[in-house]
């Protein structure tokens, strides 16, 4: 169960997070120029040397990520034909709902997450309000939000399942 | 608190979670978890499991304090 691709999906998030976090980290970084007259339309971008290797390994991580991500899905949707995942499923994927023991699992998870929003969202909107950040930050400090809400899913469902033992 | 004798009965009847899971149409997961205690099964479950192992229901779950019957 613990191996359950549905278990481990936090982690997936979590890492797309962080891979995210350094595309934003070089996107911020770089310059950008827009020309719109009558005549032409352009948009250039141009990125200090650093910033443009980073891009260049994060954007490369993220779809080495990707491909792995997809075969994961692909594979538990042949091993469990029942509980078939799809990206655009509108139910999130870590749910595990397929007996009452299970939906008790993720409620308990669930309402771990929604007690960090209540916390964490009226303070990170104080933060923004008192401080004048950069865009950067109010994607990092939106990133920080999304990777904890993964983080404290997964170790409330772990903690359940590290128990088990027949 | 619910206390239960699930483990008890099921050693007696010598499934394992598995098998006692896949005969009331839980997983393995949801039985280890009724067996600690950690959870309280639905009315309809308690009464699949106190039919499998051919008890009453109050003989099966009890209130903690309780003596079960």
């Amino acid at each position: 169960m613990k191996k359950d691709f549905r278990v481990q999906y936090p982690l997936w998030q979590m890492a797309f997070i962080i891979l995210f976090g350094f595309i934003a980290i070089s996107l911020t970084g770089a310059s950008s120029e827009m020309i719109q007259n009558d005549l032409e339309f352009s948009y250039s971008l141009q990125f200090p040397a650093l910033e443009s290797i980073l891009l260049f390994i994060t954007l490369a991580m993220t779809f080495i990520l990707l491909i792995i991500f997809i075969m994961k899905i692909t594979n538990h949707n042949k091993r469990h034909p029942q509980q078939k995942l799809s990206f655009w499923q509108i139910k999130p994927i870590e749910y595990l709902e397929e007996d009452e023991g299970m939906i008790y699992i993720t409620r308990r998870a669930a309402q771990k997450v929604y007690t960090f929003f209540v916390w964490a969202l009226p303070f990170v909107a104080m933060i923004y309000l008192l401080f004048n950040l950069s865009r950067l930050w109010i994607v990092i400090g939106i990133l920080f939000l999304a990777f904890m809400q993964y983080l404290i899913f997964y170790i409330e469902v772990r903690k359940y399942l590290s128990k088990d033992e027949d | 608190m619910l206390q239960n004798r699930v483990k008890e009965l099921r050693a007696r009847y010598g499934f394992s979670q598995g098998e006692l899971g896949e005969r009331v149409g839980v997983t393995r997961q949801t039985i280890a978890f009724i067996e600690k205690g950690e959870f309280s099964p639905s009315v309809t479950l308690a009464l699949k499991l106190a039919r499998e192992f051919e008890v009453k229901v109050d003989e099966l779950f009890w209130l903690e304090g309780e003596k079960p019957s």
